[in-house]
């Protein structure tokens, strides 16, 4: 119980209501409430988070996983352990979603999206998903510059603690995990290593009245290893992290008169990340923060086998080094009210060895201005964000224009009894990638950026008692995005480019309904969410094939609903996730990939020897065991089961 | 009255007879298995299911050519799926083989269909083949094996069959991606029989990629450059002078990326010069008459005009995909590929060039066949010279090897024989 308790507090006070500490736990949970406090009130920003222990109760092996039972997600994953899973929020794409690790951006100048499969939930504390931004007094102004912002806060140890994990599971997937975290005068930190070997060779079926397909997934296989470490003394944060990977890329699943023709794809993949963050308020009235970060990325793509008889032999290595610096600055002269200023620099560098490409370095400066205001349950927020961009580079196409835009965004909200009502506007854009730009044969160099414009009404309830917690939030919301930047074959040419093409307009309505309920011995939680969205192109009013049609891969209704049951140590979940009919081309009604269903159960029964803790936990993913895509002939596995011993100490 | 009835009877057998009767292929999008055959008769989509429709089972995915052998076999590239698929002329499967990896197009002979393949891997009769660059396989319709397979340069793609020899247009396409070799420059010139390399002959213009259309002893070939400093251009090519070790080509400033030839041997052509350094496209439709072109080394023959409206049409197109003139009838179709996410539009006009419909179709149309009005295949090609001189077998429409034209007796049409693939009538 005791256990249990600090999980249930953080989680009332990040919804944003008050902590009142129950008389028998106050003490012993102050100091995390200390550092919760400096959380801000986040009814003002549209924002859905998990925890602790929601977080681990889920079946969930990457943030991929927990973040698909968010209103307005909707997860791209090529199937698989190693299938590369991306996610857009709200349609705006996957490339307008910023993936923050303690307020600090992991970025990918290449492509510009982050694989959300590289990052474990072991060492999280809570995943947040913000429609917009966070609204905080002092933060960074790239944390103003996406559409969509996941923030994945690192969990601060409070105790001394080593914990073991193996993992036995479905498609010849073994995984070790230790875990040590130590608490000394003030300091904590922690060690959290895992390595994981999968065949993936999992099968599916595609069954329909024109066809009868049976057969596993190849070169489906992973082998990571990940390590990483933490430390923390008051407002000084740091993270080190290194992901090491060797995975097959397999193809669509088409029509072969034999399992003949085997196309060997592999990629290598060397992540390593070191970042700092120092924050201080002094005089009551100011607040700094500095960031640091150095990122240093290895990709190596290979199809040149002697299996691979009939694709283009490709060896191609990209190596990316990422250097970042920022300062905040909050001034609150007025508890209920704070001005911030911060100013952002990121060198980027990539090196592939590409024909006709040549070393690209960007240099992207990010200032913003921002008042934030809280003032007898009115709240108001807004923020001015300027961004340049520069590249450099002797590739012969030359470098890309430098780019220098502002873009605003504004907050309200007004609570009443725990009853808060909010609108928020905000416009961004993603500047072009670097592939957009340079990559050879496709890129570039007079691309502008693409923009997104969100407006959103919503309201956000909660209840608590002191055994009921509930919390009911809806909003319902209109993008806009100009110029997509999209990769189209030619006018009259066989030869594809990247373009500015496209407008798109989406309305929706995403909700949240969460009950939980607690005793000594019990503990029960439902969490729900429903996203209902009409997303529709609105490129070109003559075309009526696709003016006003849906964009492809947007389901019009998605729902997940998670069920948690715990008693004492013994628990069990069970998440349905349900996502209806989307179309993957506009050319037929027939090209839908089906809606599906999809249910996973977790079993988790810990037993405390003295200091010691054994547990053992059973996953059944897929329940149902239907066969379903998030694109088109690339099959997602079926049901799986997941065993796991752990020990702790 | 009688006579009355007799013209009626007439007039309804005629039109039972449909005139336009075109299947083209869909590429659809890659590793996505949407690949679709559309029927189109007489001004109507019929399906655009329709290999589908006939076989309960999908085309496949990605493809890329389709010829018609004889009456009642057309053969089909289906690339990403690695089948070369055949079909009767009513659409049913009825052979499919998949020794044949990375299949780009196609040629035949009556007896023998000719694959160019970007692939270094062929199974023959004979066991696996194996090539560094690209090469050519030979498949026997009588057993729907490949009985041969010779290499050429890589990536080839073009392909087109004159007087007993296969000219090849190689690519060199991969070379953006692959370190050990550059865009090819050359033609390769493989004896059809011996399936052995005769020669290269080199253009000097890289990337031989795109449609290549024949016109008895003439080729059109395009070059869209490499992309970046070397810019598109067009080739006429002749063949019968290649053959003689001549002077055989003419290049012009125009790429020719979807081309077609006409009743009268000229070839229609539509094309985009692209260049990633300035991310700018010219635009531009031509006829061409190759043997003006030829006979004058390139300094008349070609004007920037199309029939009627058809440049007015292609212009306003998103993304032309595909010319095609029905050698039966002259009509003329083009397609348009749209935004690529959605369907792509048929075209079509008379053979003057007035268009007559616009007809949705499915994702990437681009290549298209023409199906005999009568329902038979009539390739009859004249010569000139005669028939048996040059060592090259004829056949008899039995597929009998012919030594002396007046010994074949009449089951099929007198003087009509088989050489090279070709239906042909003998001139004496």
């Amino acid at each position: 119980m005791l256990l249990c308790m600090p999980v249930w507090h953080v989680m009332a006070q990040d919804v944003g209501t008050r902590y009142i500490p129950s008389s028998l736990d106050s003490i012993q949970h102050l100091q995390e409430v200390i550092i919760i406090s400096e959380e801000p009130s986040h009814t003002i920003a549209t924002s859905q988070t998990l925890h602790g222990n929601e977080l681990q109760a889920l079946s969930t092996t990457t943030v991929a996983d927990a973040l698909k039972y968010f209103a307005g997600v909707q997860i791209k994953d090529y199937g698989g352990l190693g299938g590369l899973k991306t996610i857009n929020v709200r349609s705006l794409g996957a490339q307008h979603v910023g993936v923050y690790v303690d307020g600090i951006r992991i970025t990918n100048a290449q492509n510009g999206t982050v694989d959300l499969g590289k990052f474990s939930l072991s060492t999280m504390e809570s995943v947040s998903l913000y429609n917009a931004n966070k609204l905080d007094n002092c933060q960074s102004a790239s944390e103003y510059a996406s559409g969509a912002t996941v923030y994945l806060r690192t969990r601060r140890p409070i105790k001394d603690s080593l914990d073991i994990q193996l993992r036995r599971a479905s498609f010849s997937t073994w995984m070790a995990k230790a875990n040590a975290q130590f608490e000394r005068n003030g300091w904590s930190g922690f060690i959290d290593g895992e390595w994981t070997d999968s065949r993936g060779d999992y099968p599916f079926r595609y069954h329909s009245e024109f066809e009868d397909t049976v057969g596993r997934r190849t070169n489906s296989d992973i082998r990571y290893g990940r390590i990483e470490g933490a430390l923390f003394k008051d407002g000084f944060s740091s993270h080190i992290y290194y992901y090491d990977s060797e995975r097959g890329c397999p193809g669509g699943i088409v029509r072969r008169l034999s399992n003949k023709y085997v196309n060997v794809g592999r990629e290598w993949d060397r992540d390593f990340f070191i970042q700092a963050s120092y924050q201080k308020q002094f005089l009551e009235y100011h607040h700094v923060k500095l960031n640091a970060k150095y990122a240093n990325e290895y990709l190596r793509y290979c199809t040149d086998y002697p299996e691979n008889q009939n694709t283009a032999r490709v060896d191609n290595h990209y190596r990316q080094q990422d250097g970042y610096g920022a300062i905040s600055y909050a001034f609150m002269p007025w508890p209920w009210i704070s001005f911030s200023a911060s100013y952002d620099i990121r060198y980027s560098q990539l090196e592939a060895d590409l024909k006709r490409f040549d070393d690209v370095v960007r240099i992207d400066q990010k200032q913003v201005m921002a008042v934030r205001a809280d003032w007898h349950g009115l709240q108001v927020a807004g923020s001015l964000l300027h961004q340049h961009y520069k590249d450099q580079t002797f590739a012969n196409v030359g470098a890309a224009d430098p780019l220098d835009r502002w873009t605003p965004a504004v907050s309200t909200a007004y609570t009443i009894k725990g009853l808060t009502f909010r609108a928020w506007y905000k416009t961004i854009f993603r500047a072009p990638t670097l592939n957009d730009l340079y990559y050879t044969q496709v890129g570039n160099r007079n691309l502008k950026p693409e923009y997104t414009k969100q407006l959103n009404l919503g309201l956000e309830y909660h209840l608590d008692t002191r055994h009921w917690n509930a919390s009911l939030q809806a909003d319902i919301y209109q993008n806009k995005i100009e110029n997509r930047i999209v990769c189209l074959p030619l006018k009259g040419t066989y030869t594809w480019s990247m373009m500015n093409y496209g407008y798109t307009f989406c309305r929706g309505l995403n909700a949240t309904i969460q009950g939980r309920y607690h005793t000594d011995d019990w503990h029960f939680s439902l969490l729900n969410s429903i996203t209902w969205q009409r997303d529709v192109d609105r490129t070109d009013p003559e075309d009526e094939d696709m003016y006003d049609k849906p964009i492809c891969y947007s389901p019009t209704l998605s729902t997940g609903i998670t069920a948690i049951c715990g008693w004492r140590t013994l628990q069990f979940t069970t998440s349905y996730l349900y996502v209806g009919e989307r179309m993957w081309s506009k050319a037929d009604p027939e090209d839908i990939l089906e809606p599906y269903h999809n249910i996973d159960m977790k079993l988790t029964y810990t037993r405390n020897i003295k200091k010691t803790s054994l547990g053992i936990c059973l996953e059944v993913c897929d329940v149902l065991d239907e066969q379903y895509e998030h694109l088109p002939r690339y099959p997602m596995p079926g049901r799986n089961y997941k065993l796991t011993l752990s020990f702790g100490i | 009255m009688k006579k009355l009835i007799l013209i009626i009877i007439c007039a309804i057998t005629v039109s039972l007879h449909a005139q336009e009767r075109i299947i083209l292929l869909n590429e659809g999008m890659w590793q996505a298995d949407n690949g679709r055959m559309t029927y189109f008769e007489d001004g109507q989509v019929v399906s655009n299911q329709w290999f589908r429709d006939k076989n309960g089972y999908k085309l496949g995915d990605t493809p890329n050519d389709i010829i018609q052998i004889n009456d009642s076999l057309i053969a089909i590239t289906i690339n990403w799926s690695n089948i070369i698929q055949f079909i009767t002329p009513e659409g049913k499967a009825v052979a499919a083989t998949e020794d044949i990896p990375n299949n780009r197009r196609l040629c035949t002979d009556g007896k023998y269909v000719y694959v160019t393949s970007y692939g270094h891997e062929c199974l023959t009769t004979s066991g696996y083949k194996y090539f560094d660059k690209g090469f050519v396989a030979k498949i026997d319709l009588a057993s729907f094996k490949t009985v041969a397979a010779c290499e050429v340069g890589y990536e080839p793609e073009g392909i087109a069959l004159y007087d007993g020899h296969l000219f090849v247009a190689n690519t060199g396409g991969y070379a953006a991606q692959e370190y050990d070799h550059d865009l090819e420059t050359t033609v390769s010139i493989v004896n059809a029989s011996t399936m052995e390399l005769e020669k290269n002959v080199n253009t000097g213009i890289p990337n031989l990629y795109g449609e290549m259309s024949q016109s008895g002893r003439y080729l059109c070939i395009n070059s869209p450059g490499d992309y970046y400093e070397i810019p598109a251009c067009g080739l006429i090519l002749d063949c019968e002078k290649a053959l003689n070790n001549q002077e055989c080509f003419v290049v012009f400033n125009y790429p020719v990326t979807y081309n077609t030839t006409t009743l009268d041997g000229k070839f229609l052509a539509v094309g985009s010069c692209f260049s990633y350094i300035t991310s700018e496209y010219e635009f531009s439709c031509l006829t061409i008459d190759p043997q003006t072109m030829i006979e004058t080394g390139g300094e008349s023959g070609l004007s920037l005009t199309l029939p009627g409206t058809l440049k007015s049409d292609f212009s306003e197109m998103m993304q032309p995909y595909g010319i095609y003139v029905n050698p039966y009838t002259g009509y003329i179709y083009g397609t348009d590929a749209g935004s690529f996410e959605g369907a792509g539009y048929l075209y079509q006009w008379t053979p003057e060039g007035q268009l007559i419909g616009k007809h949705k179709v499915y994702i990437n149309p681009g290549h298209f066949l023409a199906l005999p009005p009568d329902g038979h295949f009539d390739n009859v090609e004249n010569i000139i010279r005669s028939m048996f001189d040059n060592g090259h077998s004829v056949y008899d429409f039995s597929g009998r090897p012919i030594t002396n034209p007046e010994a074949s007796n009449g089951i099929m049409p007198l003087r009509l024989y088989i050489k090279d693939g070709k239906k042909m009538i003998l001139n004496q």
